[in-house]
């Protein structure tokens, strides 16, 4: 596997809304390579047939009855919004289509 | 709009999103509601707020297992809700939670009938005669696979409420269960493409896992299209035409997409990978996205979640509590009925339609009779009232004893075609309303015999056209006669008289 | 001092007593911790207080038990609540600038059963933002400084918790642990704290960091304090999926004093003297003798993967926070930047502003091991080694009981000492992360002084045995006087 480097963290900020200057990306490419230099020792163990731990326990699918609760109070479901009108959330127009 | 030349065909695949018939929510408690104010059906869940959780809404597994049990798909024993992970202002969590290598249902598949030699290559319009039904075949459409996720919430552009710089997001519809069915891309044309998804929405409704009212956004659609030359073994590149909400939009923009793609190629362009939207209007497709910009969703198993498992006999449960499917029935009534094909598909449209036809049938003891009054005239009132047929006050009891009037002769077809509307707008008594009326039918030989020779002696050179071997003007008389008995003659008894009278 | 004073410092056994005889009553208690929160405000241990509420509840539960109506061993008791876990009408800022202004319209689970059982919550704690970190140093709130010594961390994300006992101010509190988060602070502090097994508290209401590895647990000064505390909070909950089902054992009856007989386990990789502190070392030695010598066997047994642990722990905790962050986009709650011009400039200004840098290059790190082609072989990769983990203790508990290790390879370090190296930092994780990747329950104990600082001891249980690992901790207490060592008073 490669390094990670300041493109490689410029791409990933993106897909993850953040915003560097070319200083911070340049010190955060630093650390995770270093970060990454210590993980990559997993690369070493013989994983196979080995299955992933998806859970901590091998729980029953846990189900809730098709019941409606009383929904929130309209206010209180906007009471932390930085931006409203009337019970709606406010945001820049949203231009194009979801990804 | 011209068609895409015949060394082409257009390769679709189909996938529909539809909301699941449930009270609450997929992975929240709060009440699913259309047409509420912004943010009146929410639950901390729905707003992603800090330290929320999930819990799987049992419903859910339920109506997974019976679409997947109805379109002969593998209901998978276990399956994985996984994070897509993007962006949006109405995907509170920043990810939808779906389902992604191990979907809830795959390998499915469900019967379409395509018009023979009719399914050209866009214009559908097959060499049928005028009047005639038209001659089916039926064609299977694999369904790749279905799975459960969430629906999103709105965003609002109209202008006059958010103004013209922002947009209002309203969350009573995030959380909304969906269930995306993804097809093959076995359908080769913008016709099939409808049948396809009359098929499914029919089905959707009679095993009550969906209400599918588009006009709700409860059955979206989009498709995927790409062209290619005709015996060529590759599929052409693809793109995807989204937020189609008619079945009309359907037809015109996978044609549209198809000739675009063609007139593309034909200029020396090429076909590239993007997100079309359709303009109804301008009856155009355009790019709205390129999907090499598309978003790396990152999916990994939803940590907050449990793999659903179900066990096969809960799979069989369902299977034992699975009402007749469409397809079923409409071989039923076939068979049963002795209908034709195209009478079975009209009167299996949708489960009331077939109910109402059967219960009418089985009190009228004349199924073809009923199927001609159901598919002809109950149609006609429901499509100029523009209602449904829970609305009209015409019930099987109605209409069954209004047939048997007629076939035991009491009534005249044409009498009863005028009495229908008022006993579909108000109810009531079919034989009470035709002696109110006076409608009776007259069978009386001599009434009968009284009428005709009236008939014959005011259309004489008309009778004698007939003689000389004629026969056209017999409608005619038919007509006088019926006229001048005020419609109570009995036709049958009048065919009769007229023939042995004027041709002895 | 008081009587309110001297009840706010003994266990919570004798506060019970105290406050049913009628040697002080629950407002008195709770006006005599509001006291000592605000005399110790330099720990910077408690970030926000609700000394209103608190006192009207007080006098409420005061009436109560002057009636003989207790309702539960905590009625009138005061606690402290970390800054992520949430309260209704109450702020949650998880020490974040995203969240400074939040105030949460729902209760957790645990703060549900805290207020139906009477407990008092007098105010929130200081953390490392959004539970990521080791020290209590990334924080809006400024660093929290141990109360053993002004000048060092209190250990993190938990660490104003972890202090807040420490220093006396309340005698239990909540904190979460994901990799090590009340056990590490409780070892730097001097105190108890207790993760329980993985789906034994409900996580409805814990602002999540890593979702397969966060737990809520108290800290306590006793042994037998922790296990009431976690008898309260701990049970089934339908709002939280990955709750067991398992009833909660009767702890207290679980803490007879006798250990003869038990085998405890003692893995070789975590007694590697290169990578331990001397004292550190000697003290964890002197403890497992004081166990021996009350009947308990030792055996020697391996844990191969340690080695793996911290790469493990990061690639899926960064992986599952990257995610969880994702709903802190200046929407729906939450800071917005200031004069955006488009959705992505709200998106984008919104989440560098309002985000720590660790946080930041944490949700990077678990942006890029999720990602496209790397998925397989970073996230995929250390979801196996987990099973492999898992498997080691496993095996190990096979042969005994429970397991016996050092809480930290050191001492509380210096403030600001490991800001420039986040590797460091994240490697003084080693002997604690191992417990949250395979869903065992953890205790950290005081066992005495290196240099003056807090040693921790630390006892990790088969899954949900947590009766096991207090019956153990709770006879050590019995048998040493490090439970009772207090940090120095200043001022």
């Amino acid at each position: 596997m490669s390094g990670i480097g300041p493109s490689d963290v410029a791409n990933v900020a993106k897909l993850a809304r953040l915003a560097f200057s070319d200083e911070e990306t340049e010190a955060m490419a630093k650390d995770l390579e270093q970060i990454l230099g210590h993980v990559r020792s997993l690369d070493a163990l013989d994983t196979e047939g080995v299955p992933p731990t998806a859970h901590g326990f091998e729980l029953a699918t846990p189900l809730r009855p098709d019941r409606p609760a009383e929904p929130l109070d309209p206010e209180l479901a906007v009471s932390n919004a930085p931006a409203r009108q009337g019970t709606a959330f406010l945001v820049p127009k949203v231009l194009e289509e979801e990804g | 709009m011209s068609a895409l030349p015949e060394k082409y065909e257009m390769v679709i695949g189909l996938e529909v999103h539809t909301h699941l018939k449930t009270e609450s929510k997929l992975f929240s408690p709060a009440p699913v509601q259309y047409g509420l104010e912004p943010n009146h059906s929410v639950h901390p869940i729905d707003l992603a707020l800090p330290g929320v959780l999930p819990v799987l809404n049992e419903r859910v597994v339920e109506l997974a297992i019976r679409l997947g049990l109805s379109i002969h798909a593998t209901v998978n024993p276990l399956s994985i809700f996984a994070r897509k992970n993007y962006f949006y202002p109405d995907l509170p969590k920043g990810y939808q939670i779906s389902q992604f290598e191990e979907p809830v249902v795959s390998d499915g598949w469900l019967d379409i009938e395509v018009e023979v030699g009719g399914a050209g290559n866009g214009t559908g319009k097959g060499k049928k005669k005028k009047g005639a039904a038209p001659e089916l075949e039926r064609k299977r459409i694999g369904i790749t696979r279905a799975h459960i996720e969430e629906d999103a919430g709105k965003s609002i552009h109209d202008i006059a409420i958010a103004g013209s710089d922002d947009s209002c997001i309203d969350l009573n519809r995030a959380g909304v269960p969906l269930l995306e069915i993804v097809s093959e891309p076995d359908i080769r044309s913008a016709q099939e493409a409808t049948a396809y998804l009359r098929g499914l929405r029919s089905i959707l409704r009679y095993i009550g896992v969906s209400d599918a009212d588009m006009e709700k956004g409860q059955f979206r659609c989009d498709a995927n299209v790409s062209i290619r030359e005709r015996g060529a073994k590759e599929f052409g590149t693809r793109t995807e035409i989204k937020n189609l909400n008619s079945f009309t939009s359907v037809e015109d923009a996978i044609e549209a997409e198809a000739i675009r793609q063609f007139e593309l190629i034909e200029d020396g362009g090429e076909v590239v990978q993007a997100t079309m939207g359709y303009d109804p209007e301008r009856r155009r497709t355009s790019v709205q996205r390129l999907k090499e910009n598309s978003d790396d969703y990152r999916y990994f198993p939803d940590p907050d979640l449990i793999p659903l498992r179900i066990d096969p006999a809960r799979i069989e449960a369902v299977r034992g509590e699975l009402p007749e499917l469409p397809e079923e029935k409409r071989a039923r009534f076939e068979s049963e009925y002795a209908l034709s094909a195209y009478d079975a598909g009209v009167l299996t449209a949708s489960r009331t339609l077939g109910d109402f036809f059967e219960e009418t049938a089985k009190l009228s003891g004349a199924p073809k009779q009923t199927a001609n009054w159901v598919t002809r005239d109950v149609l006609r009132e429901l499509k100029e009232r523009e209602c449904e047929l829970e609305d009209l006050a015409l019930t099987p009891e109605i209409l069954g004893s209004l047939i048997k009037l007629i076939e035991e002769g009491r009534l005249t077809a044409r009498n009863a075609a005028q009495i229908f509307p008022d006993l579909v707008t108000d109810g009531g008594n079919p034989e009470a309303l035709m002696v109110e009326r006076g409608l009776e039918a007259v069978s009386d030989v001599g009434a009968i015999d009284g009428f005709v020779d009236e008939v014959i002696a005011a259309n004489a050179d008309v009778v004698q056209q007939v003689r000389d071997g004629d026969d056209k003007p017999l409608n005619f008389l038919m007509g006088q006669v019926m006229k001048a008995s005020q419609g109570k003659a009995e036709p049958g008894q009048v065919r009769k008289a007229l023939a042995a009278k004027i041709r002895g | 001092m008081g009587s309110s004073e001297s009840l706010l410092a003994a266990s919570l056994t004798e506060q019970r007593e105290g406050l049913d005889r009628g040697d002080a009553t629950s407002s008195e208690l709770v006006d005599a911790s509001l006291a000592r929160i605000a005399a110790h405000a330099d720990l910077s241990a408690v970030v926000s207080i609700r000394d209103a509420a608190a006192r009207a509840e007080s006098e409420a539960a005061s009436k109560r038990i002057a009636d003989g109506k207790a309702l539960s061993v905590l009625d009138g008791v005061p606690i402290l609540l970390k800054d992520n876990i949430v309260q209704a009408g109450e702020p949650a800022t998880c020490s974040s600038r995203i969240l400074e202004d939040f105030v949460s319209p729902y209760d957790a689970t645990v703060t549900e059963k805290l207020r139906a059982a009477g407990a008092i919550i007098v105010g929130r704690t200081n953390m490392d933002e959004f539970a990521m970190g080791s020290s209590t140093e990334n924080s809006i709130h400024g660093e929290a400084h141990n109360p053993w010594d002004r000048s060092r961390a209190c250990g993190g994300s938990s660490g104003g918790s972890a202090a807040a006992v420490a220093a006396g101010l309340v005698p239990l509190a909540l904190g979460s642990d994901t990799g090590g988060s009340i056990r590490q602070p409780a070892s730097f502090c001097g105190v108890v704290g207790l993760k329980p097994t993985y789906g034994r508290v409900s996580r409805w209401g814990l602002v999540a960091f890593a979702s397969s590895l966060d737990q809520i647990g108290p800290f306590g000064r006793r042994v037998s304090d922790c296990a009431a505390m976690l008898e309260m909070i701990a049970g089934h909950d339908a709002r939280d999926s990955t709750s067991v089902p398992e009833a909660v054992p009767a702890l207290g009856a679980a803490m007879t004093g006798d250990i003869e007989g038990l085998t405890i386990g003692l893995p070789k990789e975590y007694f590697v003297e290169e990578g331990v502190e001397p004292g550190v070392l000697a003290r964890v030695r002197e403890a497992i003798a004081t166990l021996e010598s009350a009947g308990a066997k030792v055996t020697p047994v391996s844990l191969p993967h340690t080695e793996h642990t911290i790469a493990t722990y990061y690639l899926i905790a960064t992986a599952e926070a990257s995610s969880n962050l994702a709903r802190f986009d200046g929407v729906r709650y939450g800071r917005r930047a200031d004069k955006v011009e488009d959705l992505q400039d709200l998106y984008m200004r919104s989440r560098s502003e309002g985000f720590g840098a660790e946080v930041k290059r944490r949700i990077v790190l678990g942006t890029y091991v999720l990602s496209a082609g790397y998925y397989d072989a970073y996230y995929g990769k250390a979801q196996r080694v987990r099973t492999l983990i898992r498997r080691d203790f496993e095996k190990a508990f096979e042969s005994c009981d429970l397991i016996v290790t050092p809480t930290t390879p050191e001492t509380a370090f210096g403030l600001g000492a490991k800001s420039g190296d986040p590797l460091s930092m994240y490697l003084s994780d080693v002997y604690t992360v191992s417990a949250n990747l395979a869903g065992l329950p953890g205790l950290s104990m005081p066992c005495g002084l290196s240099d003056g600082m807090p040693v921790g001891l630390q006892l990790i249980g088969k899954p949900l045995d947590e009766a096991t690992i207090l019956r153990v901790g709770d006879a050590y207490e019995r048998l040493t006087e490090h439970h009772l060592a207090r940090p120095p008073e200043t001022n």
